[in-house]
Formats: structure tokens, sequence, C-alpha cells
């Protein structure tokens, strides 16, 4: 017998995480699929991520999870979150996304994803930013803490905070990249060079979203991604020796073992005799 | 009501048996005491009752526990949740809302209590604990004996059959003390209510157990009577050694019973003696010194002066002011009005290393100034900033708790061991005054009488002053030439330690109350006198 692991997805939760990032994967990739101009799907979309998300909160929660996880979730989570509206105002000074990667790092991906949606939702609540947009970031950072499985799992010191940093840095511009997917096809206009078409061909609108999400980019995701880089390098070995410290305490998957008595009776009194 | 039979118990990725083969029972509505030296795993014996250990850290458990009936190997900690209530060293940890009413509530709304039965038994707690007057209180408000209420009683809205505290009078002054003691004497006695209870400062809680369960250090243990337990053992409170000194037939564990078998040394007549007269040269000197916190007044003109080579204890209920006091004596906080001089300088000004070799500064938590990853660390980091030969504090370190294991991170130490740590490295910088806020919480005995063994010989030996603000009337006693008495920002006493601590009941050590009207604190001043009689 052990003690409980930590949360990590299996069983029933992984097609529901699997069904649930596919909604939210077209959510976001929509302008290029569709075939001919008509009616805008963005509103079936931004009605079925947030249940997508509820979706996946009653799959976890299903899976009974421990009070040593829900502690670690809750606190990280609140963490984060409050982090988050620190940098309001600057420029993609956000400097949330270097715990959340450092989490995801120690905790495994798995928590990492949920993670990444929970703080988000909780930063959307505090800040009132409560809009059709939150669960799509929501979607982002969970993604984004899922993705530290890239790193391998067995690096240390130097080159694992390197690696993190650059992970850090592809985090930001993937964050910017997509949020900007998501932002493009309403923000402009119908009639801008830089408009998405609806219907149009992938090429033509692909350039089209390319040209604006360089130029937002410059403004908001390269601040980002020094930002979280240089945070990761700083913060990240007190950091993660305090998270894996936490790890190690929190006990999961110790072994338990419950003897009979007189078993270790027995053993003691062989011991006396050699 | 609790049954150990043939427990043993070893963590996983260690060797050390923390407790073994221990078989006791205890019934229903009985007060049990664990006692056992810092780090002898009373909580690890805590926690096995409500099935934490090893539910939750994992372990190998040998024998079985039941619990009301229930073998606490069959179900998860969370089933015993309705019989075993626990209530954790520090309660400020573990408070989740922040209104006293709100708290209350809490662990029945986590369980899905219908509302109204919620409702009845929040107000029959308020009833029970006198904490009406504080329901609608934020719990950060709360003086630290009304928050150990207000912890017992979220414990009790559960109506469990037991209730289990770890330490819950170790941040306490005496009087709140007292308080939290006679409400659990008297749940005992009148809901029969189940108590174990783990505590060092046994002069508080021996009177009210019924037996006490003895962890000694090599996984040994033994349970019985409060006088078999404390005939033998070797960590006592003042009045077992008083007893002991003074070879008493009888070993009596409350102040009325060692005093009726000393009848006859208090009517002998002996030699007072005279007080030395210390160095009168001024150290510190506070003039009419202010500090208020918004509308809350911390410090109400304080004036006084420390000299040379004296101890001073500053002592008072929670919350009257003496870490106001000692942050503005240490220079962490600047005061309203009034001034500090150490040693002619105003201590607020001192920055860095000119800092650390004027003023030693212990603060409540002694963890804020640790923030290395291991013990070594610690110490290599103090012997590279007081530029001293690499390895000293370290050694000093060992000369206070010897089995210390370098590698081990500081928030792993024992309370105890930390205390150590931290106070190896403010005297590594060697200071020129010594200030230390709350330094006893959690220790034992020995490691009690270690510490004030090393911070004598700073204070004699090398001439300096010591400022200790403490609850610890005991320690007070063997420790401090001098006692500063505050009560809501001001002084109300100022004298010898003596006179002090004699005209005060509540504040008077055992031995003092015992041995009252002779002017007697502490078991060596007893001996002492009697060898010169003799």
């Amino acid at each position: 017998m052990k003690t409980r692991d930590i949360f990590a997805f299996h069983g029933a939760a992984i097609p529901a995480l699997i069904v649930t990032s596919s909604i939210s994967a077209l959510g976001f990739i929509w302008p290029f699929l569709l075939p001919h101009e008509g009616s805008r799907p963005q509103w079936i979309f931004a009605l079925a991520l947030p249940f997508a998300l509820i979706l996946l909160y009653i799959s976890v929660s299903n899976q009974n999870l421990d009070s040593k996880s829900i502690a670690l979730l809750a606190v990280l989570a609140a963490l984060i979150a409050a982090l988050r509206p620190l940098g309001t105002g600057a420029v993609g000074i956000e400097p949330m996304w270097f715990l959340l990667i450092l989490s995801a790092r120690v905790f495994g991906p798995s928590f990492g994803f949920l993670l990444g949606a929970l703080s988000m939702t909780l930063s959307a609540l505090l800040t009132g930013g409560l809009g059709p947009w939150f669960a799509y970031q929501a979607f982002a950072a969970a993604w984004i803490g899922l993705g530290v499985a890239l790193i391998p799992r067995r690096v240390r010191g130097w080159l694992e905070l390197l690696l993190l940093a650059i992970y850090g840095v592809i985090a930001a511009a993937f964050f910017g990249f997509i949020m900007d997917l998501q932002f493009w096809p309403w923000v402009l206009g119908p009639d801008t060079q830089l408009s998405y078409i609806p219907g149009g061909a992938f090429s033509e609108n692909f350039s089209r979203f390319l040209s604006y999400h360089m130029l937002s980019a410059m403004a908001w995701d390269v601040p980002r991604a020094i930002f979280t880089a240089t945070l990761i390098v700083i913060a990240g070995k007190p950091i993660l020796h305090t998270l894996r410290r936490a790890y190690t305490r929190a006990a999961f998957l110790a072994p338990i073992e419950f003897k009979r008595a007189t078993l270790i009776a027995r053993e003691k009194a062989g011991r006396e005799v050699r | 009501m609790i049954t150990f039979s043939n427990v043993s118990l070893v963590y996983p990725h260690s060797t050390k048996t923390i407790i073994e083969d221990l078989s006791f029972s205890i019934v229903e509505g009985e007060m049990v005491l664990v006692m056992g030296a810092t780090g002898s795993g009373k909580s690890s014996l805590l926690r096995l009752i409500n099935g934490l250990v090893p539910h939750h850290t994992g372990g190998i458990l040998a024998g079985d526990i039941s619990v009301d009936g229930i073998s606490t190997q069959a179900v998860k900690p969370g089933a015993l949740a309705h019989l075993v209530g626990i209530v954790a060293q520090n309660p400020a940890n573990g408070f989740v809302t922040d209104i006293v009413e709100e708290e209350l509530a809490f662990g029945m709304e986590a369980l899905n209590f219908p509302p109204d039965v919620m409702r009845k038994r929040v107000e029959e707690v308020l009833d029970l604990l006198s904490l009406n007057p504080l329901r609608h209180r934020s719990i950060a408000s709360l003086s630290g004996g009304e928050q150990q209420r207000v912890a017992i009683g979220s414990a009790l809205v559960m109506h469990p059959k037991i209730l289990v505290l770890d330490e819950p009078t170790s941040a306490l002054d005496p009087i709140a003390a007292e308080e939290v003691l006679s409400l659990l004497h008297r749940l005992v006695h009148d809901l029969s209510v189940t108590v174990v209870i783990a505590e060092h400062r046994l002069e508080r809680v021996i009177q009210f157990v019924d037996r006490i369960i003895y962890i000694e250090g090599n996984g040994e243990a033994a349970i019985g009577s409060a006088e078999e337990i404390l005939r033998r053992a070797n960590l006592v409170p003042p009045i077992i050694r008083l007893a002991r000194a003074l070879n008493l037939a009888e070993i009596g564990t409350s102040v009325r019973e060692v005093r009726r078998a000393t009848e006859g040394i208090r009517q002998r007549s002996f030699i007072e003696q005279v007080p030395e007269i210390g160095n009168n040269e001024i150290a510190i000197e506070v003039k009419a010194l202010s500090k208020n916190y918004s509308e809350k007044i911390a410090l109400k003109s304080i004036s006084t002066e420390i000299y040379h080579g004296e101890i001073v204890a500053i002592m008072g209920r929670n919350g009257a002011g003496k870490s106001s006091l000692l942050h503005t004596i240490v220079g962490v906080a600047l005061p309203d009005k009034g001034q500090v001089r150490v040693f002619g300088g105003d201590p607020y000004l001192l920055k860095g290393r000119q800092r650390r070799i004027t003023i030693g500064y212990v603060p409540q938590e002694p963890s804020d100034l640790l923030y290395s990853q291991s013990v070594v660390s610690e110490c290599e980091q103090a012997d590279h900033d007081n530029e001293i030969a690499a390895g000293s504090t370290f050694a000093l370190l060992n000369r206070l708790v010897p089995q210390i294991s370098e590698k081990t991170h500081p928030n792993d130490l024992s309370e105890g061991q930390r205390l150590a740590l931290v106070l190896s490295i403010v005297l590594a910088g060697n200071p020129e005054v010594l200030v230390l806020d709350e330094p006893t919480r959690g220790l034992d005995y020995q490691a009690k009488h270690l510490f004030a063994i090393t911070l004598k010989e700073y204070a004699k030996k090398l001439d300096r002053p010591v400022l200790i603000a403490t609850h610890d009337v005991e320690l007070v006693a063997e420790l401090a030439d001098r006692v500063l008495f505050l009560a809501e920002g001001e002084i109300v006493a100022d004298g010898s330690t003596l006179d002090v601590l004699l005209s005060s009941p509540a504040f008077a050590p055992q031995v003092a109350k015992v041995m009252s009207p002779k002017p007697w604190l502490t078991v060596s001043d007893v001996v002492e006198a009697l060898a010169i009689e003799l």
C-alpha cells in the first residue's frame, strides 16, 4: 500500500482531456478551416469553450483528488492568480508564467495542465476579467503547463534552468500567438488589409494573420518572453528547490505497511539471537 | 476509547524507530499528557490517533490502534474526522477564514451539515468557550489565548469524542495558558471528552492530567500516573526537581501538595543573601518611547536603562507591547516619539556589518532569518559574513545541540534545533547586545537549561547586555537579573527578578509558590540557602 500519488490524468479523465482540448483547439483555429463565406462560428465557440472547461473540472473532481494535491493546487493557483495582475498595464509583463512553468516541472504535466487552467480561471474571477476570452486563456495556460513534459525528466542543474528558460520563451510566444489568433477575427473590423476574410484561402488569411501577429508581438510577446526567461534564470533555482522539498514533504507514493505486532516481536527476538 | 496494542512506527526512508512496541489504552473522559524530549516523536504519536500517520505520511505501522472501536488501519483519516478533533501546534496556521463565527462553522460546512444544525452548534460552542463577545471579531485581531480557544472551538463543533492538542500553551502567557488548560479540564469533566495533549511546559499541565505517556528518546515509552512517571523521568518540572532535591518521600504534582510537605523547611530561618550590585555603565537608553499602530497604542512613553552585563526579561500578556519595544531597540521599527540609544547611537541608522556586530537579534519566528537550503550552508554563510574561521558557527551549534545533521533543511529541524541554529548564527557575529523575542517555544527542559547557560556565559563573561521577551516564568527565574513588566504599552513593574516575580501570583514560578514567603525562585536557590544554613 502507498499514500496517494500527486494528481495525474488517468482513466475516464483522459478522453475528457482529449475531447475538451480538441474543442478548444478548434475554437482557436476555426478561421483557417472554414471553407466558404458564411456565418462566423465564433459565437458557438465562445459558448462551447467555457462548457469544455467545466466538463474538464467535473471529470477531474470525479477522480477523487487527494487532499494533498488539492492543497498544492489551491496554494499554487492562488499564488499564480495573484501574481498575474501585478504586471497590469505594463506590456506583457506577467509574472505568472515562470511560476506556472516551474510548478509544472516539479509536479508533472497533468498537474501543470490543471494548474494553468485553474489559475487562469481564478485570476479572471479576481480581476473581473470574465469575458468570452477567459476560457481561451485558461486552455492556453493549461497547454503551457502540459508542454513542460517536453523537457526530459532527468535533466538537473544549469541545463535544466536553461531548458526551462528556453521553454519560457517558447511558452510566452505561444501564448501571444494563440491569443492573437483568438482575437484577430474580431478586432480589426471587416475592411482593413490585415482583417480576416471569411471563407478566404488559407494562404491569404494566414499571411494576414502573421502580419497582424508580428505587429502585436513586438509590443507584447517579446517583453513577455524576456521577462519570463529572466525570472526563470534568476529565481528558478531556489523556487525549484522549494517546490521539490514540498513534493518530498508531501510524501506522495510513500509506502504504507501494516504489520502484525507479533511479527515485529519475532523479528526483534531473531535479532537478539543473532 | 483509544487503544494502542504493541504499536511500532518507522517512517519511510528512515531506519529510526519512532515508537517501539507501545501499548496502552485511554478510557473515555481521561486527560492524558504525552511528554518527551524535543523531536522524540510526540507529534507522531498524536497523529497516529487520527490516522494521519501512516495514511498521509507513509511508514510502517505494526500492531493495532483502535479509536472508539475503529481500527485506524482500516479507514482513511477522513472517516475519523468526526471522532477525533485535532488542534495543531500553531493555531494561526490552521485558520481558514477571517471571522470567529465563520471559522467555527467552516468544518461543518465542509462536511455538508444542514444550516440549522450548524447554527445551533456554533451557538453552543460560543457559549461553552465563552467566545460570544468575540464572535464577530477578526481572528487576526485576537490574542494568542483567544486564538487557541477559537482553534479548540472549531474542533469541538464537530462533537468529537477525542480532542488531540499539540503544545496548546507554548505561545501563551501564563494567564492565557491557565485559561486554556482549565477549559480543557472542564471539557473532560463536564462533557467526558477524552483529551490527549503534548506539552513541554510540564509545570503548567501536570496538575490537570490523569496520566502521562512518557516517550524516551530510544523509542521506549512508559505510561502511568503522574507520580509514577515523574518519579523516574529525566524531564521534570521544577516542582519535582525541588522534591528530589529536598529528598521528599512523596512526589506531589501540585503546589498545594508540595507546600504541605515542605512546611518544616519554610519555618526555619535563613540568612538573607544580599544581591550583588552589578555594573552601572549604561548600554541601552530608552527615553519616553511611544509607538502606535493605527488605532492601537503599542508603547506609551516608556523610559528605561539597560546596563552592561545585565540580563533583562521583558514580560507581560500577549499584546502588551513586548515585541514593539524590542523592535524599536533593535532598530527595525522607528518610534513615533522618544528615542533609543544603543551605546550612544541610534540603532535605526545601523547598516550591514555594523548592525551585525552591534545588535544580535533573534526574532519571534527564528526561521525568518534562515534562507539557505541546509544547516551547513547557513553556517558557512555566517562564517563568511562575519569573517571568522570556517566552521566556527557550526562548532558553536554543535556545542548547543550535539547531534544535528549538516545536510538537514532548516525547516526540517525541530523548534529547539532551529532556535539553536539561529542563536549560533547571531552569536557568530559576536554582537555587543543580544536581543531575543520569545526564544523558548517548543524547547524541553534540557534544551532550555543549555540555552540559559549559553546566554549567562555571554552576558557575564563578556559583560554585555541581554534582552529577552518571554512568557516563560521558569526561564526568567533561572536566567534574568531584572524584569520589566509591561501592560498596555506601559512599564508597570521594573525591578530585580526576585521582587517582580514574587509580587505577582500569576507570574510566580512554581518553586516560589511552594516556598512563599521565602524569597526563592529556583531549585538551586533553595539548595544554596539550605547549604549555607548547614
